[in-house]
């Protein structure tokens, strides 16, 4: 599995995770000695309800502190390149070292349009300062397109208002996501509560994404998403990565994956 | 032009109208758009009429008016924003009842202050010497253009807010107050975002406080009371805490309606102007907000659109 001949695998950011223990009132949910995530272009993370799948991305992205251990993300790949310690950074840091997560559970602001999440997650940091009354304009005309392009591909209602539905605004989630420009992409659960044709479209994007460069994790409970999307699975139950291979590889291991997942998920 | 109908009463009534409106549209950016929930408004004012007081009166400037004015002027908004970045990198992280209890033992730490402190604010008795920075001939007229000075500090502070609702700074202060977690995801540093609003609306009601000390003339504690903080609270939610106007619609319903309409024009008994008519007014208020909060939670002029923003702003 590791022998693989992909090119990619050196350009490609990648995380370390390293002896990262989190546990809640003294249950352990999350004990790793030694992950890797970025190896292959898509990854995905199965395992049954409370392996701690959601918990460790939580770790990742400092949403939810270490008892200890570390995660450091490799930017290019390469061991030479500066690592960055993000179990050090504070959570809105990573957007900017392009770590990117979608969440599992349906977010959303009150009170802002469909317009205004995509244009609050695309626009610079620059534009919102105190001082800064008169960028509007600007920072519209310089976003417009690419979120055109998202509204249309996704199948958007009328931006003007807000989302309505779980799904729509499941999906905006994820489109804020793919605005950060991310370069290592968690994906939670993307397609729950989606439809097929838009779950079929979420697919797309990651593949298209992934082929420019972004690793690309995913959780996902849908096991059809994960058989087609990924390059390589990781089997995590009790808080512990216990199998990790191809999809292919994965499936062959049945009785395994249906002791925990149950029967005709393979 | 005549202005007979204009009598100190109108004048003073107007310019509270003015000032009150100023603070409660500084609260709105950290009330309506950030849900900052601030009870120390009266305390920020209060920091920037003493600062302004004490720079004008007790310093000796080697310059005279206006450039004393301005630099003092200057002085009290910096200090109240400064108080502001102390107060709000304090506060800023607790939760709602944080915030209310933080901000309002910072307003009474003000007013202990400006009690105690003999020496600088002249204590209970208070402190004189301000003046207008400026002689247009006669009380009358010196006061006018002081309550047209401050209605330009009001629209002014008006224009900045409905700014910010069409700016992406705005937005950011919307999900800032919406969901903080989210927008930290999204790379937002929300610590240091409600840190600056807190500062800047600070800094805002501060040169309010500076401009009220000097229509005053007379600096005392007693008007560093809670009923500053509680007009513009009470017109703010009235009038509809996340718009723009809710500020403006809520302080010329309270404030403008009593103390103009109520105190100069109905006939009260006289013995009731020193005692009775400020609590009356109080005890108005109040009531005023609990029929608002059951019947209309979310102010006359309702709740935030920025859907018809957006398709005003960009279009279908």
């Amino acid at each position: 599995m590791t022998d693989r001949p992909d090119v990619a695998i050196k350009t490609r950011p990648a995380i370390l995770v390293q002896n990262a223990v989190k546990s809640f009132s003294g249950r352990v949910v999350v004990d790793i000695d030694e992950l890797t995530l970025g190896d292959v272009p898509i990854e995905g993370l199965i395992g049954p309800n409370g392996a701690g799948k959601t918990t460790l991305m939580r770790m990742i992205m400092h949403s939810t502190s270490l008892d200890r251990g570390t995660i450091t993300l490799r930017p290019s790949g390469r061991t030479g390149a500066e690592a960055v310690v993000l179990s050090r950074l504070p959570s809105h840091r990573m957007a900017r070292h392009g770590v990117v997560k979608s969440n599992q559970v349906v977010m959303d602001f009150d009170k802002l349009t469909i317009w205004d999440s995509l244009l609050l997650a695309a626009v610079g940091s620059k534009y919102e300062q105190p001082h800064r009354i008169f960028g509007e304009a600007r920072v519209f005309d310089e976003n417009a397109a690419e979120i055109n392009r998202y509204l249309d591909f996704f199948g958007f209602g009328d931006p003007s208002s807000f989302a309505k539905s779980a799904g729509e605004k499941k999906l905006l989630d994820i489109v804020r996501c793919l605005l950060l420009k991310p370069r290592f992409l968690l994906l939670d659960e993307p397609t729950a509560g989606l439809p097929e044709e838009v779950t079929a479209k979420v697919m797309e994007e990651v593949r298209r994404l992934a082929a420019r460069g972004t690793s690309v994790v995913i959780v996902e409970h849908n096991l059809d998403v994960i058989w087609n999307l990924c390059d390589e699975v990781h089997f995590m139950a009790e808080g512990r990565v216990i199998m990790k291979g191809t999809p292919q590889e994965i499936r062959a291991h049945k009785t395994v994956v249906e002791k925990y997942l149950g029967e005709g998920h393979v | 032009m005549n202005l007979d109908w204009l009598d100190a009463f109108l004048i003073y009534g107007l310019f509270t109208v003015c000032i009150i409106t100023g603070l409660a549209l500084l609260l709105h950016l950290q009330l309506g758009l950030a849900r900052i929930a601030n009870f120390g408004v009266v305390g920020f004012f209060g920091i920037g009429m003493y600062t302004f007081g004490v720079l004008y009166v007790k310093v000796d400037w080697p310059f005279a008016d206006p450039w004393q004015f301005f630099v003092c002027l200057l002085g009290g908004t910096l200090v109240a924003g400064l108080s502001g970045l102390l107060v709000g990198w304090l506060t800023a992280d607790l939760n709602e009842d944080g915030v209310l209890v933080g901000t309002l033992g910072f307003a009474t730490a003000v007013f202990i202050l400006a009690t105690t402190e003999k020496d600088i604010t002249g204590g209970a008795q208070g402190m004189g010497g301000l003046g207008f920075p400026y002689d247009v001939g006669g009380v009358k007229a010196n006061e006018t253009l002081w309550l047209l000075i401050a209605a330009v500090v009001m629209a002014a502070i008006l224009y900045y807010v409905w700014r910010v609702h069409r700016s992406p700074y705005g937005r950011l202060l919307v999900a800032v107050g919406a969901n903080e977690p989210l927008a930290r995801s999204l790379g937002k540093p929300t610590f240091r975002t409600k840190l600056w609003v807190f500062a800047v609306s600070s800094a805002g009601m501060g040169l309010l406080g500076a401009v009220y000390g000097v229509m005053e003339r007379f600096l005392r504690p007693t008007n560093l009371g809670i009923d500053i903080t509680l007009a513009a609270m009470v017109a703010l939610v009235l009038g509809g805490s996340a718009r723009v106007w809710g500020a403006v619609v809520g302080v010329v319903v309270t404030v403008g309606f009593f103390d103009i309409v109520v105190q100069s024009y109905l006939p009260l008994p006289r013995e009731w102007y020193s005692q009775t008519i400020p609590v009356l007014r109080e005890a108005l208020f109040g009531a005023a907000l609990i029929i608002v909060l059951m019947f209309r939670p979310v102010g006359i002029l309702g709740d935030m659109r920025r859907d018809k923003l957006m398709r005003s702003m960009h279009g279908d």
